[in-house]
């Protein structure tokens, strides 16, 4: 490990750069100076309309050089100007990996993608032949050749366009939000992959993300971008202890720097905010002897629910048509106006659980039932009208040439009259706070907003059950937690929510109860507080339990207690500390 | 822009992604792929040949509007050729099926208003008068069909060059960039009966050339062909406005002889 160290030489160099895309009247990036060194790992942390994407574009001649647009200063990586050296030329020296690997790869073999862009270099048969088992055995892809892209896991995608870009050899590899799609597996893949190539090859990185405990963990700097300008530079030590300037940008920290930061508020001698676990581990030790710990206060505890369940699934099995059981015998029963978390890795059942209750599988064993109802006896308008389903991917649920037209298109399919089409619309719209743009194109807002474009549709039919796939797969924090607050206006609407996603962290203040499932099965269905602190299942599913339950364990060892804290808060109220002159936040 | 920035503005050209006539490579692959995936969906069937028309004739002129006259037909003509293979039973004549499809897509990427490229159409609609002359031509003079079922029968052919040389070609061209989206898809809906019409024209010339169809076949096309035409209309209008609209919000890079 660390076997490279960083230069003194840049490898890259802004100055003064400023950037407005075309038929736009704001700068995308503005008065941008920064230099990134020869075998750095550089992260890029910002939230949404920040320009973290145009500033990796830059470093590749895609901006201005694609876009077109209006450019000011001047790029230079590995000493050639982005604007006067074609992208053809940039793409030699800096390698791109974008958020979606999807939308990254084109060849119908993992020899050819890696292959494809050598090719178009004119880099000799001999030397490519060479290449390819050498960049997949850096990005642990070997004996995959001859795969199709496609039968590989989303992490091993993400891995190819890694490898991709690297068997260009470039001097900079640019990483835009690499594992915002991916799951905590094919995350952390990523971030091993990445880390090794920047450690044991000096290979120089620069990675946007919104993965703060992954970025403290592995950047040597951060940049702090806000409204295409740069608000903070330094390590991720000197940044993410910086609290109130995240909270202020939108940004969240570590959890293990937002616990200490709030211990620290309490009176307790906390200097500086630890940015990484394993640090603040050993300082939770040494605040134990000046500070008493109290029993937690108002632990919130989930209603319990009783009565006819709403969904109803008994014994269900489904086996796909190549034979793939993904669900082997699942019984669940889910009740009105629960808000229930299902987590579980990918190719667990969570998608094929819930397909069932839209109708859009049916078992190969077992029953699932909508109100007593199998759900096979509904038509697909019964069924629209008593659940709501918010893909993953708000575009692809998407199709209208205006927001009010998207909201108000099945409610017209379905025959109701002008007037209630037109009430139901106002109503879902100024619920989601898209009345001012009901005539704009949707594809025209921002992801965020897109999303609540569909959820203000479905909002629009008024249905008891909404199911939210991966809601905040893609969002930065502010996105994830305005879509989560409209998840929970609902519930508290008397709807019954249900939520899949991998971003346990968030999910604390939300849900009540959590589904974990595993290998087509359910391996724990309990209360939120119980299940979050079922470490090892989780880990055995490879979910990572948030930082705050992992302290709260720790604070439950020493104290040999069994408190069920979820959030930097609680854990933080356990903390009764007296300033002595040397505590309290610096 | 209300901030001034601290650096020297650079002069930005378009010369690092890899274009064709100004439109990306990208755009070309993706249309070219939509005008083959639509080449599988029969429309209806032709009494000429007795094989049906594809979906893709109705896109071609949007194609041209969207790459401009020259990447446009390139698209066109790969999606085309592609459809072929895939779908030869929505092709009549190979030949023919490429070359409409190229006309579609360069006379509707040559009905600009302004600019260099201003007076394309008249060299254009000169070759298309030339190809109009042999097609009726032949069949008036070599094959003895009466004048008054040509005319008939080609109305569809006629009406398009007709409209072509009119100032209502620059009207289609204003109302498709028009961003009034029903002003856009009036634009489509008129530019697509043009331009899908010289398409059809050089494609049945092709065709006649080969099938010498009969006067009754004349005559049937009479009524029908405007009606094919309208589907093809249709197409173009509906797709194309939902594509307009969508690749105006979404702010793509638009190609340089983009019409919309």
């Amino acid at each position: 490990m660390g076997s490279f160290s960083v230069s003194i030489e840049p490898l890259v160099s802004l100055d003064k750069v400023s950037y407005l895309y075309p038929r736009s009247k704001k700068l995308a990036l503005c008065d941008i100076s920064l230099e990134i060194h020869k075998g750095e790992f550089l992260g890029l942390i910002g939230p949404t309309g920040a320009g973290k994407t145009t500033l990796c574009l830059t470093l590749n001649g895609i901006v201005p050089q694609f876009y077109g647009g209006r450019f000011f200063g001047r790029v230079t990586v590995a000493g050639l100007d982005t604007v006067d050296h074609p992208i053809s030329t940039l793409a030699r020296h800096v390698g791109v990996v974008f958020q979606d690997p999807e939308t990254q790869l084109i060849a119908t073999s993992v020899e050819n993608e890696i292959a494809f862009a050598l090719e178009n270099l004119c880099v000799p048969r001999e030397e490519i032949k060479e290449r390819i088992p050498r960049v997949l055995a850096a990005v642990r892809l070997e004996g995959t050749e001859h795969k199709h892209p496609h039968e590989l896991s989303g992490g091993q995608k993400q891995r190819l366009a890694i490898a991709a870009a690297l068997a260009m050899q470039p001097d900079l590899m640019v990483l835009d939000e690499p594992t915002s799609q991916l799951d905590p597996v094919g995350a952390e893949e990523v971030f091993a992959t990445v880390r090794e190539l920047n450690r044991e090859v000096g290979m120089t990185i620069v990675m946007a993300s919104h993965a703060a405990e992954e970025m403290a963990e592995y950047a040597d700097r951060i940049v702090l971008l806000y409204d295409g300008r740069i608000i903070a530079a330094g390590t991720p030590d000197e940044i993410y202890a910086q609290i109130d300037l995240l909270y202020e940008h939108y940004l969240r920290p570590p959890q293990v720097a937002e616990t200490f930061y709030m211990i620290g508020k309490r009176g307790a001698p906390v200097n500086k905010p630890p940015v990484r676990m394993r640090e603040g581990a050993m300082l939770l030790d040494t605040l134990y002897q000046q500070c008493t710990i109290a029993a937690p206060k108002n632990l919130s505890m989930p209603v319990f629910h009783r009565g006819e369940p709403l969904l109803s699934v008994q014994d269900l099995k489904h086996t796909y048509p190549d034979g793939t059981q993904a669900l082997q015998g699942v019984s669940l029963d889910i009740h009105e106006g629960e808000y229930v978390l299902i987590i579980g890795q990918n190719g667990a059942g969570k998608s094929t659980l819930v397909k069932h209750f839209l109708n859009l599988l049916r078992p190969t064993a077992g029953t699932v039932k909508i109100g007593g109802v199998e759900v096979g006896n509904f038509s697909v308008s019964e069924l629209a009208r008593r659940i709501g389903y918010v893909a993953q991917n708000p575009d692809n649920q998407i199709f209208s040439t205006t927001v009010g037209n998207e909201v108000s298109f099945a409610l017209r399919n379905l025959g109701y009259s002008a007037k209630e089409v037109e009430e139901r619309t106002v109503e879902s719209l100024e619920a989601m706070g898209l009345l001012d743009v009901r005539d704009a194109h949707p594809l025209s807002l921002p992801k965020g907003d897109r999303a609540r474009v569909v959820i203000a549709a479905i909002l629009a039919m008024k249905p008891e059950v909404i199911i939210f796939d991966e809601p905040t797969t893609g969002q930065d924090f502010r996105g994830a937690r305005f879509i989560l607050d409209i998840s929970r206006k609902l519930h508290q609407m008397g709807k019954t929510v249900l939520v899949i996603t991998h971003h346990l962290y968030l999910m604390p203040e939300y849900a009540e109860r959590v589904i974990v499932m595993g290998k087509g099965t359910i391996l724990l269905d309990a209360p939120i507080r119980e299940a979050y602190h079922q470490v090892e299942l989780l880990r055995s599913t490879f979910l990572s339990p948030p930082q705050a339950v992992l302290l709260a364990q720790q604070l439950n060892h020493r104290e040999r207690q069994d408190w069920k804290l979820l959030t930097p808060r609680e854990v933080a109220d356990c903390f009764v500390c007296h300033s002595n002159g040397k505590g309290g936040m610096v | 822009m209300s901030i001034k920035p601290a650096g020297e503005e650079r002069e930005v050209k378009l010369l690092g992604g890899a274009t064709v006539d100004g439109a990306p490579i990208a755009y070309l692959i993706v249309l070219a792929a939509v005008v083959t995936g639509l080449a599988l969906i029969p429309l209806s069937v032709v009494l000429g040949s007795g094989k049906s028309f594809p979906m893709s004739q109705g896109i071609y002129p949007l194609v041209g509007w969207i790459l401009g006259p020259i990447a446009g037909a390139i698209a066109s003509a790969i999606g085309a050729s592609l459809g072929i293979f895939i779908a030869p039973h929505t092709t009549t004549v190979p030949l023919a099926t490429v070359l409409g499809a190229v006309m579609g897509s360069f006379a509707a990427g040559a009905m600009v208003a302004a600019g260099p490229r201003r007076n394309w159409w008249l060299p254009l609609s000169l070759l298309l008068f030339v190809i109009y002359g042999f097609y009726g031509g032949r069949a008036v003079l070599q094959n003895g069909v009466p004048v008054y079922a040509v005319v008939l029968g080609s109305f569809i052919n006629w009406s398009a060059l007709l409209l072509f040389l009119l100032p209502t070609r620059r009207l289609a061209a204003s109302w498709i960039g028009h961003q009034d989206l029903r002003r856009v898809a009036s634009g489509l809906f008129l530019g697509t009966w043009m331009a899908a019409g010289l398409s059809h024209l050089t494609a049945a010339a092709i065709v006649y050339f080969v099938v010498n169809w009969p006067e009754a076949v004349w005559l049937a096309m009479a009524p029908l062909a405007p009606l094919e035409h309208l589907a093809r209309c249709v197409v173009g209008t509906v797709i194309g406005t939902g594509v307009i609209a969508g690749l105006r919000a979404i702010g793509l890079v638009k190609p340089a002889w983009a019409v919309y």
